[in-house]
């Protein structure tokens, strides 16, 4: 029953406030109902209610076919809803699309100008390639109607058949250009014309060049702004590849700028002549000259103008397309660009700050930092990170219609109204990221070759951790699953950290400021200041800081607080994130051993020991709860280092002091040593060669040791001895113990077995050798130990050889030949394993030595040199360390096609934006008009000859038919009932039943009388042949062109085998009439 | 060309929806609401031009200017009163002429309501389809003198005024502040 109309949902919707979800979906319930329903106009006021509800998220597709139905209504009112219900609710998997075939046909051949336009509005919503071809053929027609509202909807419908079945375009085309060739045009069909040819345009220019008289003469005689815009936009994909232009287009372009009223028109001039090459193609010449000058000031004039913030929008726009060519002159205009980083519009700033990036150079390089470091200062941040979802209704599950708040103001006219504070919100935290991440990029741009003062660099890394955005979601603590902490996205935190680490390795002469940046971002009584907020937006950049305390401990001007402060974030260390914890696990054991060996001559006294042993209780203290943390990089370091503490205490513990053997009253009159562990062995753990950057790409240049094979295996019994690894944990009863029950599916953990082993395995790199090794020493694998071994010693002693006068190779006894062998390092030494620790060492040893002997820098090796000469600046910028190497070139390039061919990947499975229409079909598709001729000297074109074709194909199947009836009303007038010709009776009735059944109406009364007529007449069946063939010869003299079967067919009439075709070419009739 | 055009009232609820691609359903309600957040955020003062909404955010990585084109990169709005009127666009459609193309739009349903209202655009919201459908076929502009594209929608049938129990008739009639 039909329940309400569009009025009444509306009117509905808006009383029903608070429920309307449910009142919604009555209705839905309701229109189910409705459009069923037999009569038309409850169909299509249930249609339109469906629209109005589809605007609101509420899916209609289940009622494409009604849609369809309703679309093919002969009344006007009614089709519009049907179309308009096509064009919002069909996607491309709406089956009923094929259907809709005909109609849209129809409809385009409708008598009624209205009902044109129809169609020609759904078309471009609906069309895909298979509908394409078939609806071009009374699309084109359109384009000469007598409407030019029509003509000009054809041309963008045709247009869009082109983008899904390009071939469409090449009989279409010729006619668009006709009319936009012709004078007497309609100017707003020619309009439209335009702004076709100008979507065209800039897929392939060269086909277009020759309409450039014509549009040039559109441009001059001015009159539609729009238009011109358009025009002027092709042309600007033009002038690069007809150079004359540009001579041609300076005249009217410029007296446009000077005297057009319209900004929109002015702007785009403007942006015209930078994008058409127009500004260098025409440089030297006055006109040139000239004009460069007036679009530069008018650009400025832009920016400078008050109240209108969207001029500065594109005249920013503007200015960033002129800086790749015309750096200089825009650095002219960079007072009025700098004050644009400030403005209140964030849209406007993020455009400045795009095009200041490329303006920027040593000279203002700090004033741009400042006023940006100032802009984050003073805007309030962001106020907590509010859940979008809780403040946007319906972010997420769509919109509901709301009962309106108040009418009044709905019926406030639509009307510019200031509404709205015009105060400035708070930083938005990607803008606020966005800046840092600016600033990061103009100061370390070309390896800091714009940075004079880099102690006012670390000044402004550190402020600028104070202003990181907080970021939700820190701490996975407590969750075991490990690798979040690692996979979570890269936070701008962690980029200032990077920076803050790059210039304390590259810049030796500002470590010490570094080192003490660092204490200060660490130290945990200046916390509140630097991270402020609970969210820890800024604390990633403490793995740095802590990285660089560690490294340039004895920089620090305060070691023992920064120690103080890292092990007093064991009270906070909930609030610390995995990878920070790990980075302070490293620090930890430098800072130590930093801190007892900063007097290496002092004497053992027993104060000393104390505070020493003090120090690693302290140590131990923090380490201890942290054997157990969930990430397991954070409790490998606590483990091994715990057992590194245990073994410093007891080696502190049992040295004897001074004041020991004094009283002790022994003989000796040297001073004690402190314990070798301590003096020595620790500390060369972390000292050694200087850290230096690397190269990104310099590891691929390592060249390849001769007879190394990777995918051999290194341990060829290492199946098995997993499997007895295995055993072994289900025989023991060891697993009763709580720890190692909690790792009970871990074996290979380093926990697990890592208490009671002696203290100089602890001090080895987790290598897979080093824990195969402990495997087979805890689960006594007596088997295969000795034959590892042994293995591992001959391969040893090979490689040794091999590399005797190989400068890169460092061996472990030459390497270690630098310090002096301790009790440590014969236990390093003497263990087979120690191999293995080399292996691991080659690269980076190398790159080492590499430094020394060549000092090529990869990315830009002469500027570095240079920089590393010129005088002024007196900082020392290391540079990227590579291997040197004739391939220099070559990888460089082989990485840059690597990377070529990974985008061009990426583009081939791109995934196209969401509302992008995808045009890359039509840059194929030649339209020039050689092009055209040599495919009509070929012959017609693909879509006119099948269509001739079909033509043709439809006479004759007439024809065919026409003849074959004849035959039959004569075969049946001669044919007698009573002459049972054999066969020939039976079939003879079957096909009357049969005509009888296809068309009663039409014709046979005639065939009628003839079946009475049967018995009567007397004739025999050779006489009806005979006859018959008469007919057929003299038929067959005039039709010539009847095709050979169906002659076949008729010459032998009574035949099963024709009925059935009969029959078939009955309905092919129908259709094609 | 424009691959969308939307209109939304000031609380976000939807008062036209068109997009030139086939889209569906919940992914246009996403839109709408990602673009309703954004441009409630902004003060009148501010510049009519907006950051893609991350939905129409380009994927990372560069790609060549030429698959630019094709893309939506330009999302241009204008708010008059209790209306936001918002064209997404590729970079081939000029900025400040969309801003004209949605004044000639609003204008032209002025010229058809007779002052016209966001009540008038609720109840007569084929109208609004139709005065689209004379200014932009297939996401390319065919028209955009406001006498032709009134003429246009009169040829097409007498417009609707909203019911007349509806509330009174619109304020008094002011001047189109123009760019």
């Amino acid at each position: 029953m039909f329940e309400k109309d569009i009025y009444q949902l509306i009117r509905g919707l808006r009383s029903h406030k608070g429920n309307e979800r449910e009142y919604i979906q009555d209705s839905l319930r309701e229109c189910r109902r409705e459009i069923k329903s037999q009569d038309m106009d409850h169909k299509a006021t249930a249609l339109m209610k469906l629209v109005y509800l589809e605007m609101f998220g509420h899916d209609m597709s289940w009622a494409s076919f009604n849609v369809l139905e309703v679309m093919s209504s002969p009344k006007y009112i009614q089709k519009r809803v049907g179309y308009l219900a096509a064009v919002q609710s069909f996607r491309p998997d709406t089956e009923v699309l094929m259907l809709a075939e005909n109609l849209l046909k129809k409809d385009l051949n409708s008598p009624d100008k209205v009902t044109i336009g129809l169609p020609l509005g759904a078309i471009p919503h609906v069309i895909n390639a298979s509908m394409a071809n078939s609806l071009l053929t009374d699309l084109i027609p359109r384009l000469s109607h007598s409407l030019p509202a029509i003509r000009k909807k054809t041309i963008v419908t045709l247009y869009r058949l082109a983008l899904v079945y390009p071939e469409t375009l090449r009989p279409a085309w010729p006619k668009i250009k006709d009319r936009l060739l012709d004078e007497n045009e309609d100017p707003s069909v020619t309009a439209a014309i335009v702004n076709v040819v100008c979507e065209l345009g800039w897929r392939r220019p060269q086909d277009f060049l020759s309409l450039a008289p014509r549009l040039f003469e559109l441009l001059t005689a001015g009159g539609n702004n729009w238009m011109a815009i358009k025009i002027i936009k092709l042309f600007s994909t033009l002038t690069p590849l007809e150079p004359r232009l540009v001579k041609k287009l300076l005249p009217p372009l410029t007296s446009i700028i000077k005297t057009t009223p319209a900004m929109s028109l002015l702007y785009e001039c403007i942006n015209g002549i930078i994008q058409g090459g127009i500004m260098e193609a025409a440089e030297g010449t006055t006109d040139g000259d000239e004009v460069a000058r007036l679009c530069l000031s008018k650009l400025r004039a832009m920016l400078v103008v008050e109240g209108d913030p969207n001029l500065r929008y594109v005249a920013l726009l503007a200015f960033a397309k002129i800086t790749s060519s015309h750096a200089e002159l825009v650095s002219q205009h960079q007072d009025v660009i700098l004050e644009c980083i400030d403005d209140a519009d964030i849209s406007i700033r993020t455009r400045a700050l795009d095009l200041v990036v490329d303006m920027i150079n040593a000279n203002n390089l700090q004033t741009v930092v400042e006023r940006l470091l100032k802009q984050l200062r003073t805007a309030g941040k962001a106020p907590e990170p509010t859940d979008p979802t809780t403040e946007d209704r319906g972010t997420h599950d769509g919109i509901v219609p709301r009962a309106d708040e108040d009418d009044e103001e709905m019926q406030a006219s639509i009307r510019p109204k200031e509404q709205k504070p015009n105060t400035a919100p708070p930083l938005p935290d990607d803008y606020r990221t966005s800046v840092i991440e600016r600033i990061l990029e103009m100061c370390s741009r070309a390896t800091y070759a714009h940075m004079s003062d880099f102690e006012w660099y670390i000044g402004v890394l550190v402020d600028l951790v104070k202003q990181c955005p907080s970021s939700p979601a820190t701490g996975n603590f407590g969750s075991h699953h490990t690798t979040a902490s690692k996979d979570r996205p890269p936070n701008v935190a962690d980029a200032v950290g990077a920076e803050l680490l790059n210039v304390a390795v590259r810049v030796k002469a500002v470590r010490p400021d570094a080192a003490a940046a660092a204490q200060n971002l660490l130290s945990s009584d200046r916390r509140p200041d630097f991270f402020p907020s609970a969210g820890s937006g800024g604390q990633a950049v403490l793995a740095s800081a802590a990285f660089i305390a560690g490294e340039y401990a004895s920089l620090l001007p305060d070691a023992e607080a920064v120690l103080t402060s890292l092990l007093q974030s064991s009270a906070s260390t909930q609030q610390l994130q995995a990878s920070v914890l790990a980075s302070y696990l490293q620090a930890l054991p430098k800072l130590f051993a930093v801190l007892t060996t900063r007097d290496p001559h002092a004497p053992w006294t027993s104060t000393r020991r104390t505070t020493t042993m003090l120090l690693i209780a302290r140590i131990v203290h923090f380490l201890e709860p942290l054997t157990l943390h969930p990430d397991l990089d954070v409790q490998e370091r606590a483990v091994e280092y715990l057992d590194l503490m245990r073994l410093a205490a007891e080696a502190a513990a049992s040295q004897q002091t001074d004041d020991d053997e004094e009283s002790g009253g022994g003989g000796s009159s040297y001073a004690a040593e402190p314990p070798l562990l301590l003096t020595q062995a620790i500390p060369s753990l972390f000292s050694g060669m200087e850290l230096n950057p690397v190269a990104h790409a310099a590891l691929r240049k390592v060249p390849q040791p001769e007879g190394l094979d990777l995918a051999a295996p290194i341990n060829g019994s290492l199946q098995m001895l997993l499997r007895q690894a295995d055993d072994y944990d289900t025989d023991t009863d060891e697993a009763n113990d709580e720890v190692y029950k909690f790792y009970y599916d871990k074996p290979s953990s380093s926990v697990a077995a890592g208490y009671q082993r002696p203290a100089a395995e602890l001090l080895e790199p987790p290598t897979s050798a080093s824990k195969s090794k402990a495997a087979s020493a805890s689960y006594q694998d007596a088997e295969t130990e000795p034959l590892d071994r042994e293995a591992a010693e001959r391969k040893r002693a090979e490689r040794r050889e091999r590399y005797k006068d190989d400068p890169y190779y460092i061996d472990s006894e030459r390497a270690s030949g630098t310090s002096t062998p301790t009790p440590m390092h014969n236990i390093l030494r003497s263990s087979s394993n120690g191999e293995e620790l080399d292996v691991d060492a080659i690269p980076v040893m190398e790159l080492q030595l590499d430094s020394k002997d060549i000092p090529a820098a990869p990315r830009a090796p002469s500027a570095n040199d240079k920089k590393k000469k010129r005088p002024r600046r007196h900082f020392e910028i290391a540079g990227d360390e590579t291997l040197e190497g004739g391939d220099d070139m070559p990888s460089v390039s082989s990485s840059a096609s690597l990377s070529s061919k990974a985008t061009a990947g990426a583009r081939g499975t791109k995934k196209p934006s969401l509302l992008e229409v995808d045009s890359s079909g039509l840059s194929a598709l030649s339209l020039s008009d050689d092009a055209a001729a040599r495919s009509g000297a070929t012959g017609r074109f693909d879509v006119e000859r099948r269509q001739a074709e079909e033509e043709e194909m439809a006479r004759a199947i007439r024809e065919v038919e026409r003849l074959r009836l004849e035959m039959q009303r004569a075969q049946e007038r001669i044919q007698p009932r009573g002459a049972l010709a054999e066969e020939g009776v039976v079939v003879t009735r079957k096909k009357v039943r049969k005509k009888k059944k296809v068309d009663t109406l039409s014709e046979e009364p005639a065939a009628a009388a003839a079946d009475d007529d049967d018995g009567e007449e007397g004739g025999t069946a050779v006489k009806k042949k005979r006859r018959k063939k008469r007919k057929e010869g003299g038929e067959d003299s005039v039709a010539s062109e009847k095709p050979a079967a169906d002659e076949r067919d008729s010459e032998v009439p009574v035949k099963p085998k024709r009925k059935k075709k009969r029959q078939v070419t009955f309905d092919d009739d129908d259709t094609v009439e | 060309m424009i691959n969308a055009v939307l209109v939304f009232n000031n609380n976000g609820q939807p008062r036209l929806t068109k997009f030139y691609t086939q889209l569906d359903t919940a992914v246009q309600q996403r839109l709408l609401s990602e673009i309703f957040a954004l441009v409630a955020a902004r003060p009148n003062s501010a510049c009519n031009f907006l950051p893609l909404p991350p939905l129409l955010a380009p994927p990372t990585g560069s790609s060549t200017a030429s698959e630019q084109n094709d893309a939506p990169s330009l999302v241009t709005y204008r708010h008059y009163a209790t209306l936001y009127f918002i064209l997404i666009s590729t970079s081939t459609e000029s900025p400040l002429a969309l801003l004209d193309l949605i004044q000639v739009f609003v204008e032209a349903l002025d010229r058809l309501f007779e002052n016209v209202c966001e009540l008038d655009l609720i109840f007569n919201f084929e109208t609004l389809h139709a005065v689209l459908g004379e200014m932009i076929v297939g996401g390319v502009v065919v028209e955009t003198g406001l006498e032709k594209v009134v003429e246009g929608v009169k040829a097409q049938g007498r417009v609707a005024k909203r019911p007349v129990n509806e509330g009174r008739v619109g304020l008094t009639q002011g001047i189109w502040a123009g760019r």
